[in-house]
């Protein structure tokens, strides 16, 4: 059966039933498709509360809904799902099914706060976002994500020696998060530190102060800009009322040189 | 000594109107149709007032001790206006009881109806026990019995108020905001908070109109302190499982429809003309503004001044009103019924 605007309904909510009477009316098959609402009919009230009770949701029940932080949003403007207000309300309103929908995306903030400093009310939507990943987390909707995995390294790191040590961090976050230490980008990385390191640049810059290199068929060009620079600053001595005073200068001198020369 | 001035309503602008006019020693008739002094917030048994959180029994009750301890103020309670004839500055009213007065100018304080709910059918009021009105509870509150479901007297453990219950309506005939109600149902849900800490609280809106500062101490301290919720939704109907009392509607910032069941649904209701504002009109010879309440003749000059020289109007009767302004707005009319009453030839002459 043809539906309008199709994409806009979630594909769950389209059934097609093989075999469905009802009231003795046969209403099963393609052209007898239902469309479910999409209705919300209760509210989780505990969720306000247990994501206020984690750092950063502290001060979710100020929001009102006036979108500051959707707007000032770094990752919204990539993409456009990423809507902390949405999820705000969602969350202030106990509509978790609906907030779960979004599971894989919440923890795409990349905590630059503009929100944070956007909202009139002080709800901190960063901190907000940060307890709305964990809470999917210890809630076990989502496996821990790949920064909760490096914080956890690094911090027991720090808890274990008093020091951090990078290579070590990285070997332990690879190891954790099950990846490998020769990876294409990782490769890449080490061949352009090495192309770019500062030997190279030393001794250029050594060899420069002896043979004063120059850029090749460089004397017409450095003449063009020469004129073009006294033109300018003609126009501005000009305009400046410094025209008279430069020639008489320069009449001076050159009488003085006559002089001498004779 | 001037003739008496006569004061109809003996709301909080009436009390107000006679008060102040005896403190400047002039005398006044306050004729009142129920059988007590107060107004609505004592006749419907309003609980704490907005903004002093003061109960409404302490507060109006020290304005009627105050006028019925008055001398210069004559106090008739259960007692109407038959007609009302005259001149300006020698008008004459019939009353009641058969006696006639003699008044240099008139104040109408006449005040408002609270909009009756049965009047949107399809939002459950008279259909289903559960769900009240702002004024109800109210009386809850302020009787001490605490706010509970009426069907069978259990403890709701969620309520939903609906904002704009016959106000902002053009189905209904009511295009006026009520100013009050939003403040007032903020006010209610920090109380029911207060009371029932366990009782989740929502609130159904078009706009909030807490205007001025409200916005701190009702609107925002209510969702700070008091975890009230405030839910965008025009609701479409309040229909019932048996149960519970289910409200229907869309979430608009969620774009969804929501039917969610709650134990108790409260009507924000609004303000209408008074009832008796038609009569009031012929029997006053006043122009009516196009809503129904009574017209204010000057707003920049002649404060309090309706479509007749010599008789003045304030509070609730001119339009929805607080009771801190109907009371500020009496001492106004008062003002200038008292400039009237005692000059009224240079008054006429302006």
């Amino acid at each position: 059966m043809p539906i309008h605007e199709e994409h806009l309904i979630r594909p769950e909510n389209i059934k097609t039933k093989d075999n469905l009477v009802i009231d003795g009316i046969d209403v099963s098959g393609h052209w007898s498709t239902f469309i479910e609402s999409r209705v919300v009919t209760d509210y989780n009230e505990e969720m306000e509360e247990e994501i206020a009770a984690l750092p950063g949701g502290e001060f979710i029940h100020r929001c009102w809904q006036c979108g500051s932080c959707t707007n000032s949003c770094t990752v919204n403007a990539i993409n456009p799902e990423f809507n902390p207000r949405y999820w705000i309300y969602l969350i202030r309103m106990g509509m978790e099914s609906e907030l779960l929908r979004d599971k894989d995306i919440i923890w795409q903030c990349v905590s630059c706060n503009k929100c944070t400093y956007a909202c009139p009310r002080d709800v901190f939507p960063e901190g907000v976002m940060k307890a709305t990943s964990h809470w999917l987390e210890l809630k076990g909707h989502t496996e821990k994500s790949p920064s909760m995995h490096f914080d956890e390294v690094f911090a027991e790191q720090i808890i274990e020696t008093g020091k951090i040590e990078e290579g070590r961090t990285i070997r332990n976050f690879f190891k954790r998060t099950g990846q490998s230490l020769t990876q294409d980008w990782m490769i890449q990385m080490v061949k352009n530190l090495i192309s770019n390191l500062p030997v190279k640049l030393l001794i250029s810059m050594g060899l420069a102060n002896v043979l004063r290199p120059k850029t090749r068929n460089w004397a017409a060009a450095g003449a063009a800009i020469s004129e073009y620079a006294e033109e300018k600053q003609e126009e501005q001595r000009e305009a400046l009322g410094l025209t008279e005073l430069v020639e008489m200068a320069k009449q001076e001198t050159e009488s003085l040189e006559s002089k001498a020369n004779s | 000594m001037t003739k008496p001035i006569l004061i109809v309503g003996g709301g909080p602008a009436g009390l107000a109107a006679a008060h102040s006019l005896a403190a400047i020693g002039q005398k006044s008739i306050l004729v009142e149709k129920e059988d007590i002094l107060g107004g609505a917030p004592i006749l419907s048994g309003y609980a704490k007032l907005v903004p002093t959180g003061e109960w409404a029994k302490d507060a109006i009750g020290g304005m009627v001790e105050r006028v019925k301890n008055n001398k210069l103020i004559t106090v008739k309670t259960g007692t109407k206006v038959q007609s009302f004839t005259g001149e300006p500055g020698n008008f004459k009213a019939e009353l009641s009881d058969g006696k006639p007065v003699e008044a240099a100018s008139a104040i109408l304080c006449t005040g408002f109806t609270h909009f009756d709910s049965v009047n949107k059918p399809e939002w459950g009021f008279g259909t289903y026990d559960d769900v009240v009105t702002t004024t109800q509870v109210e009386q809850m509150i302020s009787s001490g019995q605490g706010v509970r479901c009426p069907s069978d007297g259990r403890t709701p453990k969620r309520v939903a108020i609906l904002l704009c219950v016959g106000s902002r309506d053009r189905q209904i005939g009511r295009e006026w905001c009520s100013k009050i109600c939003c403040t007032v149902s903020a006010n209610l849900a920090m109380e029911i908070r207060e009371e029932l800490p366990d009782c989740h609280v929502y609130i159904y809106y078009m706009d909030i109109r807490t205007y001025g500062l409200y916005e701190t101490g009702y609107y925002w301290r209510s969702q700070e302190e008091f975890k009230v919720k405030y839910i965008k939704a025009r609701i479409a109907e309040v229909t019932s499982d048996g149960e519970k009392v289910i409200v229907k509607g869309e979430d608009t910032l969620v774009k969804r429809p929501i039917t969610i069941p709650f134990d108790m649904v409260v009507h924000a209701i609004g303000m209408d003309p008074n009832v008796d504002n038609l009569l009031l009109s012929e029997l006053f010879n006043v122009d009516l503004e196009p809503h129904g309440f009574i017209g204010k003749g000057n707003t920049y000059g002649d404060l309090g001044a309706t479509s007749r020289p010599g008789v003045y109007v304030a509070g609730s009767a001119t339009g929805p009103e607080t009771i801190d302004d109907s009371i500020a707005q009496a001492h106004g009319a008062a003002m200038s019924a008292y400039a009237f009453a005692n000059d009224s030839s240079i008054v006429a002459a302006e």
